[in-house]
């Protein structure tokens, strides 16, 4: 029974897959039936997706969840009422979303639901607890790395990264991609004075100075930056992105002479959507990268067969896995 | 009118209604449905009910706060309600919200009976929950409970050992769940409309009590403005109305903020015309506006800005402020402003008891015309003894008429100590009773202490003196 024990030490967990098809419904089905005779009362969502209709939410690959008796669940009322299991409503929400309020429920019998939850971070952090008040000892959400959901897994306290050959079917090309998402959970985190302080800055470019006083650059994204650029540094190199960066930024700061005096902090691992390739060199030229919110990774989990029918090697894969990455591997099909 | 329209009409009342600690959706909704008092025994409740409120404010504070608790728990069902009344069947979400709603209403009874104070009588719904909560767990979760039906709780035992089941099979195991499943399902809906034929007996009694709990709300929260704000109970008066201390909350909360202190003033109404006259800068129109909003207050249950009021009922408050221009319809200022004091005649002469309050009535066009046509509607108002009150820095109105004056800036001061930025507290903003009706001519001594250049002050003196 891999990694369950250690998952019980943390009050909230996130599973995300790198990629679909890498086995996180697989993974999230396994951890769920190893909790069962836990004897620990456990809450399911996952990250909704906002801003979107009805239709293009339905479709997207939300995967049916096998939650059994006695399991805390949060879903839309749409979603909600398509659950093929008994169930009994805790808690109806007063915000909205675009599939409805947000049911809380526990499962009477066993049974299929679709899950889908709150969308932003403040709403997901705010949704931890409050399974918490309804008596979950773990909280899990069902993680995306997807630019078109606001709301990050790093909110939780663990997470179980899933990989496989529908990344990459080559395996050093895998292997490397995952390494790199694997180098990202594990930047390092701020001072915990100033993470508290980033934590409530939901928008804009901000400059740090040494006294952790924060300075508002009245650049709205980093995106623009082509037509920004003096602006940036007129306060200092410590500069906070509440939102995502990207390659163009990455190459703009590499290029600068001050390089080594720069360091961008930026919420969580899943602001940066970075090509491994200009992030390296960023790192190298001297350039430093922060995170307000970590959270600790717990396992790796692979898939080394891919939808179109790719087998990897399972162990070698594994085994060069391992080589580059600190924490237990496993192959899903073996779980 | 409702109250939500008044809001429009006054940015004054808008401040009151946005400082109102409203714990509750339906308690906002009741509140700016609120219609226009007209009857003096509706008035007296409601202002009985926040004095009662105001009594325990302090000496009960967690008693209130808790009730406060229990109103932010609670959701808007009206839609709910609506489709019980319509016989319609509620899915489970809609019938946890009932339950919901009923046990938190009875728990404000229940808080209500223990402190021993009933500040609003809500009807129980005790019989709600006990249709909603068939095992009495006293718990605000819900679904279709296995003790509804024999049939269902064993079809779901079935459900919950088919896992441990062999079957000859995967295909059949399926089927077999899904027969099962749709089974419980079928049950579920049948038991779901006998529950909501059950509770189409106590519709009314949702009905009343989600009025109680949304006006609880109100009432609390009016009373809470009233403590904070330092309001008063009005006393509904018969022909002449009073303000002893009457002061607008928004413009004494902004002196505040600057350390400076209101100057509250005394004015008393007959059922009549009455003129405010007065300098620029010497507060007509925040007293015009100060007295619609007493009146708005007033006739929408709230206490008053002032240390003692007493107020006249009426039927209607027509108020006229700012500018009307409007590029739409095509129409000036002026245009638009007599079409409008046109409706207002209109009305005075359909309706005794009206209250009338224009400001700076006719001033966007000649001085000459303008006071004629001011002289003019007066002169219809005075005749028909309408409660009336308009501003206006004309000089030579009606004699008749009862006119009060600002008194406006000390004679005394000098006028080197006196900038934009302090004339204010140079202002006597009290009232005198005015038998000239000349306006005070102040507005050059006005420019020369704002610091308006002096070749413009020099030459205006020369033009007067011409």
């Amino acid at each position: 029974m891999p990694f369950i024990n250690e998952i019980l030490q943390f009050k909230s967990l996130s599973i995300v897959g790198l990629e679909k098809n890498t086995g996180k419904t697989v993974c999230l089905n396994y951890v769920l039936s190893q909790l069962k005779n836990s004897n620990k009362q456990i809450a399911i969502t996952s990250i909704g997706i906002d801003g979107e209709n009805k239709d293009q939410v339905t479709h997207t690959h939300k995967p049916e969840i096998e939650v059994y008796e006695g399991m805390l669940f949060v879903t839309p009322e749409t979603l909600y009422k398509k659950r093929k299991l008994v169930a009994e409503i805790l808690e109806v929400s007063s915000q909205n979303t675009a599939l409805g309020k947000l049911i809380t429920a526990r499962a009477k019998t066993e049974g299929k639901v679709i899950v889908s939850g709150p969308t932003t971070n403040k709403s997901l952090t705010a949704f931890i607890k409050k399974m918490q008040f309804f008596g979950a000892d773990l909280t899990i959400i069902d993680g995306a790395l997807s630019r078109k959901s606001i709301g990050s897994p790093a909110v939780t306290e663990a997470m179980i990264l899933t990989t496989g050959a529908s990344l990459s079917s080559s395996l050093s090309q895998l292997v490397f991609k995952t390494t790199y998402t694997y180098n990202l959970i594990n930047i390092e985190t701020v001072q915990k004075e100033l993470a508290t302080k980033l934590l409530d800055v939901e928008t804009g470019v901000w400059s740090i100075s040494d006294e952790n006083k924060l300075i508002d650059l009245e650049i709205n994204s980093v995106l623009l930056i082509d037509k920004l650029k003096e602006k940036l540094f007129t306060f200092g190199t410590r500069i906070f992105v509440s939102g995502a960066v990207t390659d163009s930024f990455f190459e703009f700061l590499k290029n600068q002479h001050q390089i080594s005096e720069i360091e961008i902090i930026v919420r969580d691992f899943t602001k940066i959507f970075v090509s491994p390739e200009v992030y390296y060199s960023f790192l190298k030229k001297g350039g430093k990268i922060k995170v307000v919110q970590k959270t600790k990774l717990i396992a790796v989990c692979v898939n080394p067969i891919s939808p179109d029918g790719y087998n990897l090697n399972s162990e070698e894969l594994i085994k060069a896995l391992e080589q580059k990455i600190a924490v237990p591997i496993y192959d899903v099909k073996n779980l | 009118m409702q109250l939500k329209k008044a809001l429009t009409q006054l940015n004054g009342l808008q401040f009151m209604i946005e400082n109102l600690d409203l714990k509750s959706a339906m308690g906002k909704r009741f509140l700016v449905e609120t219609p226009w008092f007209v009857s003096k025994k509706v008035i007296e409740t409601e202002l009985n009910l926040i004095e009662k409120t105001l009594e325990n404010l302090e000496t009960k504070s967690a008693f209130i706060s808790k009730i406060q608790t229990r109103l932010s728990q609670l959701r808007d069902i009206s839609g709910s309600i609506k489709n019980i009344g319509n016989k319609l069947i509620l899915d489970d979400i809609q019938l946890f919200e009932v339950k919901h709603f009923a046990m938190v209403v009875q728990e404000i009874i229940k808080l209500q009976k223990e402190h021993q104070l009933q500040l609003i009588e809500i009807s129980g719904l005790e019989e709600v929950v006990k249709i909603l909560d068939p095992d009495k767990t006293n718990i605000p979760s819900f679904y279709i409970y296995d003790s509804y039906s024999e049939e269902l709780s064993i079809i779901r035992k079935e459900l919950k050992i088919h896992k441990s089941k062999k079957f000859i099979s995967e295909e059949e195991g399926n089927k077999e769940l899904d027969l099962l499943f749709l089974q419980s399902e079928k049950l579920e809906s049948t038991i779901r409309e006998q529950l909501c034929n059950q509770l189409v007996k106590y519709h009314k009694n949702l009905e009343k009590a989600f009025e109680s709990v949304a006006h609880l709300d109100v009432i609390i929260a009016k009373a809470i403005q009233a403590k904070q704000l330092g309001l008063s109970k009005p006393s509904i008066a018969k022909g002449l109305t009073i303000y002893k201390k009457m002061f607008n909350p928004q413009i004494k909360e902004h002196l505040q903020l600057q350390q400076k202190e209101y100057q509250s003033i005394d004015i008393q109404l007959y059922k009549s015309l009455c003129f405010i006259t007065g300098a620029n800068m010497a507060g007509k129109t925040v007293l015009l506006k100060t007295v619609a909003l007493c009146q708005y207050l007033f006739q929408f249950g709230f206490y008053i800005p002032a240390e003692n009021a007493e107020i006249c009922l009426v039927d209607k408050l027509l108020l006229l402020v700012g500018d009307l221009q409007s590029e739409e319809n095509g129409l000036s200022s002026f245009a638009s402003e007599m079409l409008k004091v046109n409706e207002m005649v209109a009305e005075v002469l359909k309706n005794d008891n009206v209250f009338v309050l224009i400001d700076e009535l006719a001033r966007t066009t000649n001085p000459i015309e303008g006071k004629a046509i001011v002289n003019a509607v007066a002169t219809i108002f005075n005749e028909n003894n309408v409660r009336s009150l308009i501003t206006t820095h004309y000089s030579g109105l009606n004699a008749q008429c009862r006119k009060l004056r600002v008194k406006g800036l000390l004679d005394s001061i000098s006028t080197k100590n006196i900038n934009a930025k302090n004339v204010n507290d140079f202002i006597d903003y009290s009232l005198v009773e005015d038998n000239v009706g000349d306006a005070p001519q102040e507005a050059l001594r006005i420019c020369e202490l704002l610091g308006i250049h002096e070749e413009i002050v020099n030459k205006a003196q020369i033009e007067l003196k011409k």
